[in-house]
């Protein structure tokens, strides 16, 4: 069901025809200035990197884009959808998933149900059909946990459905994560460091999913990243972030020969750049 | 289209779920209520007969303490907020339901004792109470469900005491109980209001309707409502906002309805328990069942049983009812065991004695163990084979 979509053909330009557009937003936190002025055009099925030194706000722009933090100024759209003064349960209901940089899964749920909570998203049967089993929950939820096995299918977790989440291995739970948001069935799919903590065999069979994760489900990918040879690899734009400011926007060749951008990495790992 | 790597097992492969005819449905739906009603109701034929009046009090006991440690389960162990103030609900539920059966009865029968005997007439409204019971407190429940939205942890748990300290103290203030028809059609303003539900005394005179059917009917109620939901994307949902609140809302769960929903259900529930415990004979409701020890019991025997293990709870209650029986004679000591317990379970087994499992998950440790030590196979129906 999620292969229907055809995968985008070819790296596109950032048209107007962007999937999500975000445009001009910041937020402050005391006197600090996180995130100012940052805006990105991401077109459906389009696979873009965002990166900058440790502290730059990339988490932040991701939890603007969720509706963590409410953005002070700019616009977030996503489609025709206005996000704007969303909260995070409606960002994702509106088809923006996320996963997180320090692994948050539930750790008490099992991995199968890890997976069908994002059910619960387009679930239409509620409290009162629930508790009376009627026919069309029973249906709904037997959907929901089909589709659940499916993913974990495709990402070989299947036969470790019934254990709970955190006995997986670093690796399965990073995978688990993504698992888990594509649950939801996103537009969106924002990743945020899924490498971190991957050895580089992993890191490269990683590269290799996320590609393929958004030729498969068609699924416009936006990835925070500090390994920069998987970046350069996979993403057709990136955005470098130093400060809560945007310093440079292109491809990988103009990024990584862009002045701004080594300085901005000067002494931290301009080796790997 | 789908290049090496995600494995390509058929996507169609997942069984198609089974059909079931109308009756299949409904039959699947309603039997284990139809099960709980039979054997409550085999137990009130039988039970009393063969065990006595004293055991058949402890059985009862047990019961109304299952309806009130499973429902609070539902909201410190499957949603994983702290209330204190679960005997609230269990008083507000139970002067309402006191109120309705004993000046209903004065209305419609000139007295307010019992009337009819097994499901007859009297038992009827009894247990049209106790669900009113119930009612009132769901509504309360959405109300002290609310700071639930912006406290956490020992807040909450400080607000949902107050609630029943102050619902505590309301109760002190009401009127005495008005026993007659006569002064009923008599009374004025004064002696209406606060409702003449007895003061500082308690509700005393109501009719004892409460025996073993009724109690293992809602007993049953609760059960099956428990199991259904921790088994459905409602109960996931709760667990998830126990689990991680961040994420949750991240995965689009909607935490602030899940959290007053898991309050609105285990009030009904404790406020249906409480119609149960008001009508129990040898038990007199008063203001006291609203305060913090009653509801430090049950909070008791959900952390005992498990966070979550509904079976755990159950077993939970029914020791938490049957020790201080057994131990009658040291029962100025039980606070202090009851704390020593609390302490003794935080430092050994804080996740309770079945932690998110049910009795029959249970499985010797070491095969968990065996599966985390596994690590990422190198080759297989993973990630990019
Ligand atoms: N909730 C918050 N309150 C106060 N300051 C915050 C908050 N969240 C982020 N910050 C600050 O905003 C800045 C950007 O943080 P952010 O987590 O977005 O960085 P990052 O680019 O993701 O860094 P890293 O690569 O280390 O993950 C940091 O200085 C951080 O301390
Ligand atoms: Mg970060």
């Amino acid at each position: 069901m999620h292969n229907s979509q055809p995968p985008a053909p070819s790296p596109q330009p950032p048209a107007a025809s962007s999937l999500l557009a975000v445009e001009n937003i910041g937020i402050s936190f005391g006197g600090l200035k996180a995130v100012e002025g940052f805006s990105v055009r991401l077109p459906a099925g389009g696979l873009y990197g965002l990166i900058g030194p440790n502290g730059a706000g990339k988490t932040t722009v991701f939890n603007l884009l969720t509706g963590v933090y409410p953005a002070t100024t700019g616009r977030i759209s996503l489609d025709t959808q206005n996000l704007n003064g969303l909260k995070p349960h409606e960002v994702a209901a509106a088809g923006i998933a996320r996963t997180f940089q320090n692994i948050r899964l539930f750790p008490g749920l099992n991995v199968l149900d890890n997976v069908q909570l994002a059910g619960q998203l387009r679930a239409r049967e509620g409290l009162a059909s629930t508790l009376l089993r009627t026919r069309r929950y029973a249906h709904e939820e037997s959907e929901i946990r089909r589709k659940a096995f499916e993913l974990l299918d495709l990402f070989g977790l299947q036969a470790r459905a019934e254990e709970p989440a955190d006995s997986l291995s670093y690796g399965y739970q990073r995978y688990l994560e993504i698992v888990r948001a594509l649950a939801a069935e996103p537009k969106v799919l924002l990743l945020d460091e899924p490498a971190a903590g991957l050895n580089s065999q992993e890191k490269i069979e990683l590269a290799k999913s996320i590609r393929q994760i958004r030729d498969r489900f068609g699924v416009a990918i936006l990835l925070i990243e500090h390994d920069m040879g998987l970046v350069m690899e996979i993403c057709e734009q990136i955005t470098v972030l130093d400060h809560g400011v945007i310093i440079a926007h292109g491809s990988p060749p103009e990024i990584q020969n862009d002045p701004k951008v080594i300085a901005a990495y000067l002494g931290s790992d301009v080796g790997a750049v | 289209m789908t290049q090496q790597g995600l494995a390509t097992a058929p996507l169609e492969s997942a069984r198609p779920p089974r059909e079931r005819g109308l009756v299949g449905t409904v039959v699947n739906s309603a039997w284990p209520v139809a099960v709980g009603l039979t054997v409550a109701a085999m137990m009130h034929v039988m039970l009393p007969t063969t065990i006595g009046p004293f055991y058949t009090r402890i059985v009862i006991d047990s019961g109304i303490a299952i309806i009130l440690a499973v429902s609070l389960n539902i909201v410190n162990g499957m949603t994983g907020q702290f209330s204190l103030g679960h005997a609230a609900f269990l008083a507000l539920g139970g002067y309402t339901a006191g109120m309705i059966t004993f000046y209903g009865s004065l209305l419609l029968w000139n007295s307010p004792a019992k009337q009819g005997g097994f499901l007859g007439s009297g038992e009827w409204l009894f247990a049209f109470a106790c669900l009113m019971g119930g009612i009132v407190a769901t509504l309360a429940g959405y109300v002290v469900g609310l700071p639930s939205l912006r406290l956490r942890g020992d807040y909450l748990a400080i607000v949902t005491l107050g609630f029943g300290e102050i619902l505590r103290v309301i109760l002190q203030q009401t009127r005495p109980v008005i026993d007659s028809v006569e002064k009923l059609k008599n009374a004025g303003a004064a002696q209406l209001w606060p409702p003449p539900v007895g003061g500082a005394v308690g509700f005393n005179g109501l009719p004892k309707y409460t025996n073993l059917f009724w109690v293992y009917a809602f007993a049953t109620f609760m059960l099956v409502v428990a199991f259904r939901l921790k088994r459905s994307s409602l109960g996931r949902a709760m667990i998830s906002v126990r689990e991680d609140e961040f994420a949750a809302q991240a995965m689009g769960v909607n935490v602030a309805r899940i959290k007053v929903l898991a309050f609105m259900i285990a009030a009904f529930f404790a406020g249906l328990a409480g119609g149960l415990y008001a009508h129990e004979s040898g038990l007199i409701m008063s203001p006291r069942d609203a305060g913090f020890q009653r509801s430090l019991d049950y909070v008791l025997m959900t952390v005992l049983g498990g966070r979550g293990s509904i079976s755990g709870v159950m077993l939970a209650a029914i020791i938490l009812t049957v020790m201080p029986e057994a131990l009658r004679d040291f029962d100025q000591y039980r606070l202090i065991v009851y704390a020593l317990l609390l302490i003794g379970m935080m430092l050994l087994r804080p996740q309770g004695l079945f932690g998110i499992h049910e009795v029959w998950d249970w499985r010797p440790r070491w095969r968990s163990r065996a599966a985390t030590t596994r690590s990422m196979p190198a080759k297989g129906g993973r990630p990019n084979a």
